[in-house]
């Protein structure tokens, strides 16, 4: 909720030191950091990049755990904590708790907790386990999505309840696992539900009252996508009603294109950036054209929510290819020449390179092994299909796709370094098998159509944390990992890039080799995103979710714990994940 | 309690082609009954939280392995497989397959459980199914053998 009037008191809050309330509002560049950590991705350009130095590659090998609580939870513990003022803020999945720390405190005891009423029933409406992706911090507020659909803003200081507001419908199919964006005087929000043929939109609260200012859908009509005359461009598409064109009859009323990953902001060019989800339902062959624009990146202004420019990465998506993955926003030389880049790594295993402020793509390469095309063509924008790997009913099982739709990397978002200028990218390894049916459409059930076995790809690994050099198209370095790596990445000014495992290590490494310089078992697979702040004492912590979960509570098999009778065969792909976690969050904090 | 087996008779001469169903006058009469039927005592522990039990309910389709069959192909017309997975073995609903129920594994507690919904999450389909399909996706999930992988001791 930063209003542009305050820069210069931010400013020089910020210089001298961060004790300011809305001081924690813009994020760090190299080489300066407040030593807090207020939204999700550390900064509006998404990085995870902390220019703390203290822990290096040097003394990491003493890291310790210093302090862990229990959540009390067991769902998938995706997203981060938050710290802010030296309190440190940490959001439960279902029934999204919140827990505010006392850091300045021994054993760092609750200020206070929220407790809200969420309903149990959007339980069976979220499609893949009941995850959070964590809280923003802006102004003196805590802002956060419930499951069930409200957006809700707390005093940080108190816990107090401010406003709450129902953006969401769970007897539609609508849930709100998302973490918001707060720019301005904006809250800004989107719905889940790709798997039950939701239609996606993003929404902008007033971060004053919780009133909902704009709604903006990603597919429909040019008007319900705020399309205003002029101001739109889709770089190599022209012409009006694209998306709408791009859909049979009225399918993308139950089109999906839902918004459940990561927003970036970009402050001077007051653009919002966001990717969309795949189109429902999977089955293609109910849906001819290029279903626009789902898989897409957005890009929006923030005040009245109206569509910049579009790309959509895998039209007439076969595969379900969400583009839902962070837009990290770095300036890379690209031909010789600096431009103001926008990086995505993609679903559908290819990392792309914009120029943010007009959408021109610039870059396209495989980050995993990718079979379902050749290539993207950067004069058309289009991916060049492998026919053969094309699904819908009338092709009955079609085999051995790279990668799945669990993606090259799914949820779990990368870091940039802008020391090593390198990636650090959490990735998956396996290929899949695609056979479709034909679905109805039953409001507030899944709308998909699909059975999609899947098996390891090449190497027999099942995921690795990759540095990647976009510039070059290359991956520098990996570490192999026997299991999908669901974590997010952080990297830091002191030379480090910390992750997470599904079977629970949590490893810190070093950014220019990949040299594992520390592990620890912290209990549970990691899905959470690790992050970093200095604490009260000035020193240099490390903070990441335990607690398995995501796609994996489904998945994997016989990792539930909460459950009498639920008890499930083992994956046959990883068929023994169990042997080493089962549920269970807990908040970790690593240093010296 | 006793109203409902009569109330089902009266609709089984519904198609499952006729999806949509509305509630009848003897819902009415079962609303003004004055307390629910009660819980007996030895058994107050198990029955916690738990619906009136629907012990008294009787599948028509017992035994009748075409009804199953039928049941199945409901299981995935009416998306129940988009959220407990192929064979019911399981996704974000919970498995149906490994022979434990959190709401009772009678027919009659199964027919409660997709009739009125479930609170995590289970929608209520009585106002959506016939009786007959029901009771046919009942005979569904009754005729899966477990897996031996859901037995109660995993080793490796």
């Amino acid at each position: 909720m930063f209003r542009p009037q305050r820069w210069a008191v931010l400013v020089a809050a910020l210089s001298a030191g961060w004790n300011g309330r809305g001081a924690a509002q813009t994020g760090s560049g190299p080489g300066r950091d407040d030593g807090q950590w207020t939204m999700p991705a550390k900064d509006f350009a998404s990085t995870r990049y902390s220019a703390l130095a203290q822990l290096t590659t040097g003394n990491a090998q003493r890291l310790r755990p210093v302090w862990s609580f229990s959540t009390g939870v067991l769902g998938g513990h995706e997203g981060q904590p938050l710290v802010v003022n030296h309190t440190m803020y940490v959001v439960t999945p279902y029934p999204n708790v919140v827990y505010a720390f006392d850091l300045t405190k021994e054993g760092y005891p609750l200020k206070w907790k929220y407790r809200p009423n969420v309903n149990s029933a959007a339980i069976g409406i979220a499609c893949c386990d009941v995850v959070n992706r964590g809280a923003f911090y802006a102004d003196g507020r805590i802002y956060y999505n419930l499951l069930d659909g409200h957006t809700v803003a707390l005093d940080a200081a108190s816990g107090r309840e401010i406003w709450k507001t129902k953006v969401a419908d769970l007897n539609i199919g609508e849930t709100t696992p998302m973490a918001p964006l707060v720019v301005k005087d904006r809250v800004i929000v989107g719905n889940s539900g790709g798997e039950f043929g939701v239609r996606g939109w993003v929404k902008g609260l007033d971060a004053e009252t919780g009133k909902i200012i704009w709604t903006g859908y990603n597919v429909g009509p040019d008007a319900d996508l705020l399309v205003k005359p002029g101001s739109f461009r889709s770089f190599r598409a022209s012409g009006t009603q694209l998306s709408l064109n791009s859909w049979p009859k009225e399918a993308w009323k139950l089109g999906g294109a839902p918004v459940w990953g990561w927003l970036s902001y970009d402050p001077k060019l007051d653009l919002v950036y966001y990717g969309t989800g795949n189109p429902a339902p999977y089955n293609a062959e109910q849906r001819p054209g290029d279903n626009r624009w789902a898989t897409s990146v957005m890009a929006r202004d923030p005040d009245d929510g109206s569509l910049r420019w579009a790309y959509q990465f895998t039209p007439a998506d076969n595969w379900d290819y969400d583009a839902t993955q962070e837009m990290i926003l770095t300036d890379l030389p690209v031909k010789g020449k600096v431009r103001q880049t926008l990086v995505h790594f993609d679903k559908n295993g290819f990392v792309y390179t914009f120029d943010r402020g007009t959408g021109e793509l610039l870059a396209a390469d495989a980050y995993v092994p990718v079979n379902w095309a050749r290539g993207v063509d950067l004069r058309t924008g289009r991916p060049e299909v492998d026919s053969t790997k094309l699904t819908g009913v009338s092709r009955g099982t079609v085999k051995d796709i790279c990668p799945t739709l669990e993606g090259g990397k799914n949820q779990q978002p990368a870091a940039f370094s802008p020391v090593t200028r390198l990636f650090y990218v959490p990735t998956n390894n396996m290929c899949m098998d695609y056979t479709t049916a034909n679905v109805s459409y039953i409001a507030g059930t899944p709308y998909i159509g699909a059975a999609i076995p899947y098996k390891p790809g090449a190497g027999g690994h099942l995921g690795a944390f990759i540095a990647f050099d976009v510039t070059k198209g290359k991956k520098i370095w990996e570490v192999k990992e026997p299991y999908p790596v669901w974590s997010g990445a952080l990297a830091t000014r002191g030379g480090l890039a910390f992750y997470g495992t599904l079977d629970g290590w949590f490893k810190a490494v070093d950014g220019r080799t990949g040299a594992v310089l520390y592990k620890f078992k912290v209990g549970s697979g990691v899905v959470g995103n690790p992050i970093s702040f200095l604490g009260p004492d000035g020193k240099q912590y490390v903070a990441v979710y335990a607690g398995i979960g995501g796609d994996w509570l489904l998945l994997s098999g016989d990792v539930r714990s909460d459950d009498p009778t639920d008890v499930r065969p083992p994956a046959s792909f990883m068929p023994d994940i169990a042997r080493h976690t089962s549920q269970g969050g807990i908040v970790w904090i690593f240093g010296l | 309690m006793d109203l409902w087996p009569v109330t089902i008779m009266r609709r089984t001469a519904l198609l499952i082609s006729c999806l949509v169903i509305h509630l009848g006058a003897s819902d009415a009469a079962q609303a003004q009954r004055s307390a629910p039927p009660p819980v007996r005592s030895d058994q107050h522990v198990e029955a916690g939280g738990q619906p009136p039990p629907a012990g008294t309910l009787r599948n028509p389709f017992q035994g009748d392995q075409q009804a199953a069959e039928d049941g199945g192909k409901l299981f995935s017309a009416f998306n129940c497989d988009g959220c407990h997975a192929g064979g019911a073995a399981g996704a974000v609903g919970p498995s149906l397959a490994d022979g434990r129920w959190r709401y009772g594994g009678t027919d009659g507690e199964i027919y409660h459980s997709i009739f009125y919904g479930r609170p995590r999450g289970m929608p209520a389909w009585g106002g959506t199914l016939p009786p007959e399909a029901i009771w046919r996706l009942v005979s569904y999930l009754k005729s899966i053998e477990p897996a031996k992988d859901t037995s109660a001791t995993v080793t490796w």
